[in-house]
């Protein structure tokens, strides 16, 4: 039946355009089961754990906003492999509870899709893979270009920045990002 | 479930609304298998994207390759490595240059650090002393055998003394090393090294590399056995030919993504000997002070630049007429030691009829020829080709790490082939390793027809690879009658291996740093490759008795000097050139005793005799024992740094507390300018980018005048934020969009069939 033929091929390129945006979201999630066994393992074990075997990165931290009542593995980086995952922990950043900005990104429309419900004011929790704790509140938000986010990641308080892609809806990517801002609360 | 719908739809009165039904729950079920997919091939594909880390090409960049590297990268990104700042001073003084090359190591961090950095030296330098300046105190540096001097410097960095360590990677790319900077300290390193001053066809000039471009270091593929006498036949099996990879790739920092470091500062004081007229410098904006006529001060106009190309200058007399000779000597201890410029006459040349040619062209179109590097070495080969005479013959080449050969043999250069291979350059494109090995040897197979012609291979690369060694010896080998000329292209071409190869060929090299210069140069070059040649050169001294270099004396182009150097007994009597220009005997009788001071020509001497015996190495005219033996004593003798010999500088008290870690940090270096990062790296590789806002030019300044006071507070930094969308909702939307089209064509279709 040739006049079928067109019809198909069509048919195959919808397909596989839908594969193509749910194997993301398929991906997005399937890793993040896995990366959370293996943060619990690093914790308890002291060592990092690879989330499997060929994972060339490994997960570093896990953020928690209580008040929305979810939970994000972050990895060891921020390329586009790792941000495929979770959430990265961007090079150069300090670490979480150190003095300096701890900066994490991720994905508008995975990871980090709940940063557009965060109110100023909520609680942000960050555990490190030593299993320490730490709470941030955050006090800030602002929209800037990627190239001039104007963090300096060595300050000597201990700050927290969650960066993703702006706005939220927006279907193709672009220059802005939408940026978080939070400070440690001492204990 | 699916059961009683199914039971629903087949009992229902309405056939189109059943229908509309199925196809709904087909949709359905379709997601449903294509999320199912979806989640398989997740663990499908992520062994390739996770596995694909880093470049195809085995360029490598030490944050891949190396341990230290790593821990650098791991903890706080680059804002631990310690940042340098650079001044170069010179002083040119007649027919040499004395360098001193100052590297100012600030360690902005709180740790202690041991600081790596790579840089390049002209290949002929002599480098000789090494000072390093801690606090207030100088340490100067001694010259040890290369293992000494390591064992001398790593015991140091254990004690938590402060040291300094230069070795020679290779002629052209020099290693310091220096450990022990306290936080927040800053410590200076000073090189100092003589240089001949070229002079090519009524020129003087001076190159100063600073800046080491990415090499291509081939995979190790064939192995080379070494086998050693008295080992009864067994011997170790050398597996890479860039044993040394890693120390010669520093990392290279994306110019997209950060600003330049490594702020140089460069002044030249010119003390030509002579009325100066124009004085020129090529890639950099200069400003010149003329203090009286003879001498010029030499100065950036900006103040301090990146270090991301050769800074090139070059000076005339102010007469029309070059001198054609000059005569110099020094005397070090009992021994005289001379240097001798000749440039024979032009005169024959025209009687000369040029003879016809077998010209092979091999251009490089590697991804390290990227950016302008590529449009400058299409536009070399695009003028060399409208050079071309009817009665010569051709062949082009073009290599990265695969190899077209156009033609099967060497054609007539006439109309259409010409034509032809102008079009088969013109779409060449830069990408892919640097595979020159293969491309030599196809350049160099010489079928032997027409003996009478000459044949000439013209090499036009940057060559940015690190295994020389095997290209030296594929010359050596195979170069029978063929001369090779070697065109550098580019902001940081490779000089050791353009001069090297180009020598071990008897052919001649030149330099094309812009797309304005190519055609100055190439008639230069096509100048040489044209006109006859003074052959069967010699030297004799009336007097005394001399240790010369080059032994052997070289063919000599037009336009070119001979450049002899030697040690010689005493000051007396004369040197007498004998050579041939053509079928007519040439010679020329220069009196000693009209020698003028020069400054550190027994150094250069030394240095062209290590040359020499790295050649004869090379060459199999040595035993590498006894090349190495020689290399040594005359290493050891005239302190200089060789690839066995290396300065060593320990502060004796110890500075590190115990237990304190020591953290090595390789400097970044610049993507030579002009070059293509992608091209080279592939897709840009994710790194840090905090050097943002740290701009070479401000920062010089900081750096520089830091030399006398305490370290200022740096600008901040901003970090670049990763991309953080996909087009999985995008994706999915089409997608969905399209099934629901075709679902409303195939109801369509399928009604047209029922009708």
């Amino acid at each position: 039946m040739p006049r079928f033929v067109i019809p198909l091929t069509v048919a195959l390129v919808g397909l596989i355009l839908f594969g193509h945006g749910a194997l993301i979201h398929a991906k997005a999630i399937v890793a993040q089961v896995l990366l959370d066994r293996a943060f619990s393992q690093t914790i308890a074990s002291g060592q990092p754990v690879k989330p499997w075997s060929w994972a060339d990165t490994v997960p570093v931290a896990r953020i928690d906003v209580k008040r929305l009542g979810v939970s994000t593995i972050a990895l060891a980086g921020s390329s586009g492999q790792a941000l495929a995952f979770g959430a990265g922990h961007v090079e150069g950043s300090a670490e979480p509870g150190e003095p300096g900005i701890a900066l994490y990104s991720a994905h508008r429309d995975t990871h980090f899709r709940f940063l557009r419900d965060v109110r100023i004011g909520d609680e942000i929790d960050v555990i490190r893979g030593d299993g320490k704790r730490f709470r941030y509140r955050a006090d800030a938000s602002r929209v800037v270009r990627f190239d001039a986010s104007d963090i300096d990641p060595v300050t000597d308080r201990a700050e927290l920045v969650l960066s993703t892609c702006w706005p939220f809806d927006a279907l193709t990517q672009g220059p802005e990002r939408y940026v978080l801002h939070a400070t440690m609360i001492p204990e | 479930m699916s059961e009683t719908i199914d039971t629903d739809i087949r009992s229902s009165a309405h056939p189109i609304r059943s229908w509309i039904v199925t196809m709904l729950l087909f949709l359905l079920l379709q997601a449903g298998a294509v999320l199912l997919v979806g989640f398989a091939a997740l663990f499908l594909s992520i062994t390739p994207g996770w596995s694909a880390e880093g470049p195809l090409a085995p360029l490598t960049k030490p944050a891949d390759a190396r341990s230290g590297a790593l821990l650098f990268k791991s903890d706080a990104g680059y804002a631990e490595a310690p940042r340098l700042g650079i001044d170069v001073d010179i002083v040119v003084s007649g027919p040499t240059a004395r360098a001193r090359v100052t590297q100012l190591f600030k360690n902005t961090s709180s740790q202690w650090v041991e600081a790596v950095y790579v840089y390049p030296l002209p290949p002929d330098s002599a480098v000789d002393t090494l000072k390093m300046i801690v606090g207030d105190r100088v340490v100067i540096g001694d010259i040890k055998p290369r293992q000494e001097a390591k064992v001398i410097y790593d015991q140091a960095r254990r004690e938590g003394k402060t040291a300094a360590l230069t070795e020679q990677e290779r002629p052209n790319i020099f290693t310091n090393s220096l450990a022990n900077i306290g936080p927040g300290e800053t410590v200076l390193v000073q090189i100092e090294y003589q240089q001949p001053v070229a002079q090519v066809a009524g020129e003087f000039s001076l190159r100063v590399p600073l800046v080491v471009a990415p090499r291509y270091n081939p995979k190790p593929i064939v192995q080379s056995v070494d086998l050693r006498p008295y080992s009864d036949g067994w011997g170790a099996a050398s597996n890479d030919p860039v044993p040394d990879r890693d120390r010669i790739s520093p990392e290279v920092l994306d110019p997209a993504k950060t600003d330049p470091v490594n702020p140089t500062r460069i002044t030249v004081r010119l003390q030509a000997g002579f009325a100066l007229g124009e004085v020129k410098s090529h890639h950099h904006q200069v400003t010149i002070e003329s203090p009286d006529a003879k001498t010029r001060v030499v100065t950036l106009a900006e103040g301090v630049v990146p270090a991301d190309r050769d800074f090139e200058l070059s000076w005339k007399p102010a007469s029309e007429k070059m001198p054609s000779v000059g005569l110099f000597h020094e005397q070090v201890g009992d021994a005289d030691y001379l240097l001798a410029f000749v440039t024979p006459p032009a005169v024959a040349a025209a009687t000369q009829r040029p003879q016809p040619r077998d010209v092979i062209f091999v251009i490089d179109n590697s991804g390290s020829m990227g950016g302008t590097s590529i449009r400058q070495a299409k536009a070399s080969l695009l003028y060399a080709l409208g050079r071309l005479q009817p009665n010569d013959r051709f062949n082009v080449i073009r290599f990265d790490d695969t190899m077209t050969v156009l033609f099967p043999a060497s054609v007539p250069a006439d109309a259409e082939h010409v034509g032809d291979a102008t079009s088969f350059v013109s779409g060449l494109d830069a990408r892919g390793g640097t595979e020159m090995v293969p491309a030599m040897r196809a350049a160099l197979t010489d079928d032997g027809s027409d003996a009478d012609r000459v044949r000439q291979v013209v090499f036009l690369t940057d060559g940015a690879i690190g295994n020389e060694q095997q290209l030296f010896e594929t010359i050596t080998a195979m170069r029978g009658r063929s001369r090779i000329f070697m065109v550098g292209i580019g902001s940081a071409p490779n000089t050791y291996l353009m001069s090297r190869a180009a020598e071990l060929g008897r052919g001649a090299f030149t330099h094309i740093g812009s797309v304005e210069q190519v055609e100055e140069r190439m008639r230069d070059l096509f100048a040489k490759l044209e006109n006859p040649v003074v052959t069967g050169l010699s030297a004799n001294f009336s007097e005394a008795s001399a240790d010369l270099t080059p032994a052997v004396l070289p063919d000599v182009y037009r336009n070119e000097p001979l450049v002899l150097a030697a040690k010689i007994d005493r000051l007396a009597g004369s040197l007498q050139l004998k050579g041939r220009i053509g079928d007519q005997p040439w010679s020329i009788t220069l009196p000693l005793s009209g020698a003028a001071e020069g400054k550190g020509l027994s150094k250069l001497w030394a240095r062209r005799k290590i040359g020499d015996a790295e050649v004869a190495r090379t060459m199999r005219q040595m035993t590498p024992e006894e090349a190495d033996g020689a290399i040594l004593k005359l290493a050891l003798e005239h302190q200089l740094v060789t690839r066995l010999t290396s300065l060593v500088a320990v502060d004796k008290t110890p500075r590190r507390p115990d237990g304190e870690p020591l953290k090595l940090a390789e400097l970044p270096i610049n993507l030579p300018a002009g070059w293509d990062f992608e091209k080279l790296f592939g897709e840009r590789g994710r790194m840090p980018a905090m050097q943002k806002d740290r701009r070479a030019e401000g920062d010089g300044d900081v750096q520089l005048a830091a030399l006398k006071r305490p370290v200022v507070p740096t600008t901040p930094a901003t970090i670049t934020l990763p991309k953080t969308a996909t087009d999985a909702e995008l994706s999915m939307l089409i997608g969905l969009a399209i099934l629901l089209l075709e679902l409303i064509w195939l109801a369509a279709l399928r009604r047209r069939a029922a009708n």
